[in-house]
């Protein structure tokens, strides 16, 4: 059957939706990138300039939090991957125990981030329970620094362990597209385990790959909470900086810039994606 | 190439034999054909000696070979699989060449390899396309180079042409056996399709429920069934069971309702007074000539015109028969009708 044109009436059914992020998130974004231009600024006098860039660019904590966020982003997402892939594949082919493990693995959904943060303190904290363990065991004569690291170990677990569930949901269904039959007969040619790994699973899996750590960058390198609990006290996240220049230092124009900064980040890694899914794929 | 032995084979899944003591010899460059219904476990059989199952018992020769505890990758069998099974992020020269980058051969050597399996399946200056840009037919033409091209010892074939519209099955079949007589690779093929069977195979196996019912080459299995499934699946029989009344020489005297049958005993060992089974094809009942054997009456039920016959439904005294009749007969439904049975059609089942 074929189907008739939308007529003006049906586009009043976008108007909630889209009306909204138009005018609340468009316009501040909108806002945002004026102000981090000293347009429309919140505090001062209106009027174009680039000082606030500069600033930014020759402050050197701006960039170390800058660094540490893509830091961050890089190394949570491909934490989440390496954990997440294997169980995946396990998953996929199913044995005993599996609906126990998926539904033990989607735990973390539940669970926000801040809360999750507190209860991997418990654990890795200086005198958390896998110091306490590994003293009482004597593996260690001293108890290692986990938790607000400089390297930022801490908040790299945190992040795997919230969002192993998300990951895992993507990966899933992108392996479970691959047909046994596909595997079978690349056993049959003379693929070995690691062969079938290699050149079967993961390019079939690559877009649920990418889609998986494109989301997992965005929510690490932009995140909040994780960063303020378990992230080291210096440098800051980019979220966290951006925090203290506007309410700490009431530097609005400046964290605007950050703000600019986070979104351009997202939009340039999102693009990045969008190549590497079109050469992954054959461009379909 | 390969001889293949399956020695007193069993595979179960949860305690059900899906393969239960087969045994089976393939000779070197043979055709064989695995027939039987969904579920007679010939697919499993097949998976078994590609090693994707390892067998509850038995063993798995190629040549002298035991192959039971050879993994899949390592058996140097090439499967074509009824989803054709190509990897759809390769084109269709790297899926070709998979086999060949498996087993680490020269590029060079993959080359002209490659090339040659292409020409040979008609598929040359294809060799840049995806799998999702080809035909069905040529899906399957991409399948069948790339397992030629790995020269395997054995040719596995899971119904490869079931995805196929009819017209080209009967096309690629052709294609499939000429291949394999060309190349001299011992084969295993599986289908359900008796007349794929028939046009294909060296030898027909014929499975029933993990079991083989017959072995014999297509003329044998389809003019000689030795058990009533082989006679009812392979082609349409009509299975009866009489009393054996008389012997004169090569021949015996069955009572049926509709009245008495001489029948060719063949070897049937069966005295008078013993109850036997027989079955006979529609083809041999067909309308009473004078002076032919085995005259009987009966009812027509239904005439299906089928363009080169009519197949006939006939009541004979309260048995139901198939018959066959030419296609110019003029034929309806309740017309009653002469018909004779061959002396020699009767086919003796254990």
């Amino acid at each position: 059957m074929e189907k008739k044109p939308n007529s003006s009436i049906d586009y009043l059914l976008l108007v909630p939706g889209v009306g909204f992020i138009v005018l609340f998130i468009g316009s501040s974004i909108f806002i945002t990138i004026t102000q981090s231009f000293g347009i429309l600024s919140v505090t001062g006098k209106s009027q174009f300039t680039a000082a606030n860039w500069i600033a930014i660019f020759h402050d050197k904590e701006s960039l170390d939090s800058i660094l540490f966020s893509l830091k961050m982003g890089l190394m949570s997402s491909i934490g989440t991957l390496l954990f997440a892939f294997p169980v995946a594949l396990f998953l996929r082919k199913g044995g005993a125990g599996k609906r126990f493990l998926a539904s033990l693995i989607k735990i973390p959904l539940f669970i926000p981030a801040l809360v999750a943060a507190f209860l991997i303190i418990n654990l890795i904290s200086y005198h958390g329970i896998v110091n306490e363990g590994l003293l009482a065991l004597g593996i260690i004569k001293k108890p290692l620094r986990m938790l607000n690291d400089k390297f930022g170990w801490g908040v790299v677990a945190i992040q795997i362990w919230k969002n192993m569930p998300f990951v895992l949901l993507i990966l899933s269904s992108s392996l479970a597209s691959i047909r046994d039959d596909t595997i079978d007969a690349a056993r049959n040619l003379g693929a070995g385990t690691f062969s079938v790994l290699f050149k079967i699973f993961v390019p079939l899996a690559m877009p649920g790959i990418l889609v998986s750590m494109i989301l997992m960058f965005i929510k690490a390198f932009g995140d909040f909470a994780i960063m303020s609990v378990a992230g080291p006290t210096y440098p800051p996240s980019i979220a966290l900086k951006m925090r203290n220049t506007a309410t700490l230092f009431q530097e609005w124009d400046k964290a605007a810039v950050l703000g600019v900064i986070i979104i351009l980040t997202t939009i340039l890694i999102t693009w990045i994606y969008s190549r590497l899914a079109e050469f992954v794929t054959g461009g379909k | 190439m390969s001889r293949l032995i399956l020695k007193d084979l069993v595979k179960k899944f949860d305690d059900v034999a899906a393969v239960n003591h087969v045994s089976l010899e393939v000779d070197e460059g043979e055709f064989v054909t695995l027939l039987g219904p969904s579920g007679c476990g010939k697919t499993t059989t097949l998976r078994t000696i590609a090693g994707f199952y390892q067998p509850d018992q038995g063993e798995i020769y190629f040549n002298d070979r035991l192959v039971n505890n050879i993994p899949p990758a390592k058996r140097n069998t090439a499967m074509c699989f009824q989803s054709y099974a190509l990897f759809p992020h390769m084109n269709v020269w790297d899926n070709i060449a998979f086999g060949l980058k498996m087993r680490k051969i020269p590029q060079d050597e993959q080359k002209t390899r490659v090339a040659q399996a292409l020409e040979m399946m008609s598929l040359s200056g294809m060799d840049k396309r995806m799998p999702g840009q080809l035909s069905g037919g040529q899906q399957q033409r991409v399948a069948l180079a790339r397992a030629i091209v790995t020269q395997p010892d054995i040719l596995l074939f899971d119904e490869p042409l079931s995805n196929l519209d009819a017209k080209l099955r009967v096309q690629v079949r052709v294609e499939i056996k000429e291949m394999q007589k060309r190349l001299g690779i011992t084969s295993i093929y599986v289908t359900h399709d008796q007349d794929e069977a028939l046009a294909i195979s060296d030898r027909i196996v014929v499975m029933n429920q993990g079991q083989i019912e017959q072995v014999g080459d297509p003329q044998q299995i389809y003019l000689h069934p030795t058990t009533s499934f082989v006679a009812g699946f392979i082609g349409l029989a009509n299975i009866l069971s009489a009393r054996v009344v008389a012997r004169e020489g090569a021949r015996v005297q069955l009572e049926l309702p509709f009245g008495r049958l001489w029948a060719f005993a063949g070897d049937l060992r069966a005295a008078v007074g013993d109850t036997v089974k027989f079955s006979f094809r529609p083809e041999n009942v067909v309308r009473y000539r004078e002076g032919a054997a085995n005259r009987i009456e009966a009812t027509i039920l239904h005439a299906i015109f089928m363009g080169d016959a009519i197949d006939l439904f006939l009541d004979a005294k309260g048995t139901r028969l198939r018959a066959r009749a030419e296609s110019a007969a003029r034929l309806k439904p309740g017309d009653v009708d002469a018909f004779s049975i061959d002396e020699t059609a009767f086919q003796f089942l254990e």
